[in-house]
């Protein structure tokens, strides 16, 4: 994790309206909870009382001032999922956790958190775990939700579900095929470029499933570093423009067979992807930003 | 992506864009906004891209925000046929795009209508569908909001350029005053007579418009639906609204709790700022205007205009008293603008059609469309636009499709917190501003929940109050306390241990919040009790007097038991029982002991026989 120290959010947010709370979100993001420590740097470094900052944090529910669990479970407690039952669903997660609405378990497992409303109306009672939406929810189904939040809500086999897809990738500009069937990863050949960041070169394997996140490299670069992709054919830079929507760091962009786009985010740690599929006639162009699809490959 | 100089290069890229697409294609349509994710329309999305990518069908595919029919989701839309199909699973995507490809149909995967048993084929043909009029909502379907050049081949910004082209801000103003737009926020304020004294503030030191897209209302989305599915309406209409006040700065404010909304609005402002729509001389004019996002952090209160100019600004969101008004001292104590996300996408609609035209749509003194999201215990949950003036029945009823199960229908809550209950009896009511608030209850930002017989009254004001209760800043004594004291009499109420005298209490304090607070938040916190009281006294007497829940809904007051002669003895519900308070041999009646019973009502939702009884 790639964490920001104060006198960098101050240089970002210091002079930025409403910077105080972009700073506490960043904060927020970085350590999970907002830290006593981190809070008296920032009222040291902003020339401001602890009691002003606390104000703030204490006023808006983004913020918690205690550490929360590994497993964030939310359950909606809007109108739509009230009359659906909501108040029961709350019930099942406290009695099976053992723990209120708002606290966190004592092996620091889980946090079960309520919110007035996620939007998501028409589908009452919806809990979010780790964020992912689960819609229609009863209480028999309570149990079931937290087993799939230890497991991970992501986890699944790669290339054992039907979502994965596997892709014949291409160098954009020389065509030259990027699949090297020599070396697997997910059991199908995986994509081989050429990589460099902070002046060290070599290769990279990439899956070629979209859906897996298997990666392999000769140099990885260190969390929160944007490495530059190129072809190992033509040595045409495959990192550029449209920039990633989440964290701005260029996206690595390669053909794939059939008509489509695969872009990734070349920045290491950002999950940042997407397959870009839209059949024949359309805009050459792909989308600048990558859909929420992408988050959840 | 190439700049745009002129207000004809937009029109030119619009037609070289048509030009590239050439003849038409099937598209396949898949809605994948937040609902439309949470049903697993991701999959759906996979599955289609997998079938275009192996055999390059002649098909197209578009993924686009929520297309308002939220409880059929994950669903398919194929065009131009407009087929529809509801609750698609994946393995059924590749016989659609097979069949769309075809220009043919998979049948048995259509839209059953319940009534007469046919399938359905067209969309706009689905009872949800055939009785809306979908203006702001229908543009969803067209656009990928990720790729500006799709809102542009649509039609985006044509209506900003034609605006802008004109050259006159006094112009736009007297359009949108000409529609009748109001406020859809829920106050209902005129939308042109806000920017006609906007535009008459001094500019010196700068003017500001805000997107107050802050929708904390419990049971509304239809502001995250705009936003996910269409952002760049939005951006179109502040664009038209800067020029025709004279603002030099814009400011949406999108709350946390909608990730894929914040995400979506972030890539239409760089792509909007790339193309020249945004910056310093738009479309190569004098005209110049941008956009920043500021993204809330979880305050309910922060909905009120006062309260969001101090959260815009770093703050605590605190209230403050009006006047000064906004347009008078906003943001940094410039003038500010602020209007709702629904209001900003009508925007365009008007200067599109004209004002008077607009006009022609609704009732008199509510125009246009007014987007609601129909929840709760209806058949067809979803997003609803219709014009103004459409009975709540028609609403429920007709599009809706009625109770969701088998009990009766006895309310439905409009206007969130700040709102009331509407009985049965009063269906017949036009929802507009004004007959919304003669029945005691409000517009709002168009929540509409649907209450059945098992929803319970009291446990319903005791809901609103409770999120009140919780949201309040704490600024006005009697918000902070007296919300907080009105709650606990209904808690004492559902727990069985109300008095007679304690209605009168409610009523007391009510009046007495209602006069002495200075938002909106506290001077409507009591209208949820009040008009359940108005309409529903029966039930708080029941509650009282009988120590009974009409509805079984109130846990202190209801008991579980099994009705010897349904009950298979099959077991499931021992199994579900967490307190081990269900005994009984297999294939024999099982019983309940009440006495270690916790009320969770698993073993109702477990049991297969309806053997499971509240009384």
């Amino acid at each position: 994790m790639n964490v920001r120290t104060v006198t960098e959010l101050v240089a970002t947010y210091g002079a930025t309206r409403g910077g105080l709370i972009a700073m506490l979100e960043e904060i927020q993001h970085d350590h999970g909870y907002l830290p006593e420590d981190v809070l008296r740097q920032l009222a040291a470094a902003t020339s401001r009382s602890l009691v002003d900052i606390y104000g703030i944090a204490t006023f808006y529910k983004a913020f918690t001032l205690a550490p929360r669990g590994r497993h964030v479970i939310t359950v909606c407690l809007g109108t739509a999922c009230h009359v659906r039952g909501a108040p029961r669903i709350v019930g099942e997660f406290e009695r099976l956790l053992a723990i209120k609405a708002g606290d966190t378990t004592a092996d620091g497992e889980f946090t079960l958190e309520t919110v007035n409303c996620l939007g998501a109306c028409a589908l009452g009672p919806i809990v979010v775990a780790d964020g992912r939406y689960f819609s229609n929810v009863s209480t028999t189904e309570v149990a079931d939700i937290l087993a799939r939040t230890r497991a991970g809500v992501d986890a699944a086999d790669p290339g054992k579900t039907e979502r994965d897809i596997p892709m014949c990738v291409r160098c954009p500009r020389c065509e030259h095929s990027l699949l090297d069937p020599s070396r697997a990863l997910d059991g199908h050949p995986s994509i081989r470029l050429d990589s460099a960041f902070d002046g060290v070169r070599g290769w990279v394997r990439l899956s070629s499933l979209y859906g897996s996140r298997s990666t392999d490299a000769e140099y990885g670069a260190p969390e929160g570093v944007a490495a530059e992709y190129f072809c190992p054919h033509c040595h045409a830079r495959l990192t550029g423009p449209p920039r990633c929507a989440e964290c701005d760091a260029p996206l690595l962009r390669i053909s794939v067979r059939g008509g489509g786009v695969f872009l990734r985010c070349s920045r290491s740690g950002c999950n940042e992807r997407f397959l870009d599929v839209r059949g024949p006639g359309a805009p050459a162009e792909p989308p600048r930003g990558l859909p929420a699809e992408s988050a959840r490959t | 992506m190439r700049r745009l100089h002129s207000v004809e290069a937009l029109a030119a890229m619009r037609a070289d864009l048509i030009a590239a697409r050439g003849s038409p294609l099937p598209t396949v349509v898949i809605p994948a906004g937040t609902c439309g994710q949470a049903s697993g329309a991701n999959d759906l999305i996979r599955a289609a891209k997998r079938e275009l990518l192996g055999d390059g069908r002649k098909v197209r595919l578009r993924v686009t925000g929520c297309h308002g029919f939220c409880q059929m989701e994950p669903s398919i839309l194929i065009e131009p046929s407009r087929t529809f199909y509801p609750r698609v699973a994946a393995r059924d995507v590749p016989r659609i795009i097979e069949a769309a490809a075809a220009g043919g149909v998979v049948e048995e995967l259509l839209f059953v209508d319940p009534q007469s048993g046919a399938r359905i084929r067209r969309q706009d043909d689905v009872p949800f569908f055939r009785k809306q009029v979908r203006t702001i909502i229908a543009r969803n379907e067209r656009v990928d909001p990720l790729r500006i050049e799709d809102c542009i081949e649509a039609g985006g910004y044509a209506a900003f350029a034609a605006a802008l082209g004109g050259g006159d801000p006094r112009a736009v103003i007297d359009e949108v005053k000409a529609s009748g737009l109001r406020g859809r926020g829920g106050a209902g304020f005129p939308t042109g007579r806000k920017w006609e004294l906007f535009a008459q503030r001094p500019a010196s030191r700068g003017k500001i418009l805000v997107c107050n897209a802050d929708e904390g209302d419990p049971g509304a989305y239809m502001d995250r639906s705009v936003l996910e599915g269409n952002p760049q309406s939005i951006i179109e209409g502040m664009l038209i609204g800067a020029f025709a006040t004279g603002a030099s700065e814009g400011v949406v404010y999108v709350r946390m709790e909608y990730p894929v909304a914040i995400k979506h609005l972030k890539t239409a402002l760089r792509d909007a700022r790339e193309l020249g729509l945004l910056g310093a001389h738009i479309l190569g004019t004098s005209f110049s205007f941008d956009i920043s996002l500021v993204k809330g952090a979880g305050a309910f209160v922060c909905g009120e205009e006062t309260a969001l100019l101090w959260s815009i600004e770093g703050k605590m969101g605190e209230p403050r008293q009006r006047p000064p008004f906004p347009i008078e001292k906003g943001i940094e104590d410039r003038p500010t603008a602020i209007n709702n996300v629904e209001t900003w996408a009508n925007i365009p609609v008007i200067i599109e059609r004209g004002g008077r035209e607009f006009a022609t749509t609704g009732t008199r003194n509510n125009a246009g469309t007014k987007i609601f999201s129909l929840v709760g215990k209806v058949k067809y949950t979803g997003l609803v636009e219709v014009p103004m003036g459409t009975t709540i029945g028609e609403i429920v009823y007709e599009i809706g499709g009625g109770p969701s199960g088998k009990a009766p229908i006895k309310a439905v809550q409009t206007g969130g917190p700040s709102g009331g209950c509407i009985p049965r009896d009063a269906f017949d009511l036009p929802v507009d501003y004004d007959s919304l608030s003669r029945a005691g209850s409000i517009m709002g930002s168009g929540g509409m929940i649907v209450m059945d017989e098992t929803t319970c009254m009291v446990d319903m004001a005791k809901f609103f109050l409770m999120f009140t209760q919780d949201e309040s800043c704490g600024k006005c004594t009697f918000c902070r306390i007296g919300t907080k004291r009105m709650l606990e009499i209904l808690e004492r109420i559902t727990d069985g241990k109300g008095e007679e005298s304690d209605i009168q209490l409610l009523q007391d304090l009510a009046y007495q919040i209602k006069n002495n607070t200075i938002c909106g938040l506290g001077q409507t916190a009591p209208n949820p009790v009040l008009t359940t009281l108005k309409y529903f006294g029966d039930e708080y007497i029941a509650h009282i007097r009988d120590k009974k829940c009409p509805a079984h809904s109130c846990s202190a007051l209801v008991t579980y038991s099994i009705d010897p002669n349904a009950c298979k003895g099959c077991a499931m519900c021992i199994k579900a029982c967490p307190a081990d308070a269900i005994t009984g041999e297999k294939k024999k009646a099982h019983e309940i002991n009440t006495a270690v019973c916790v009320k969770c009502g698993k073993c109702l939702e477990t049991c297969k026989f309806n053997a499971v009884i509240k009384n």
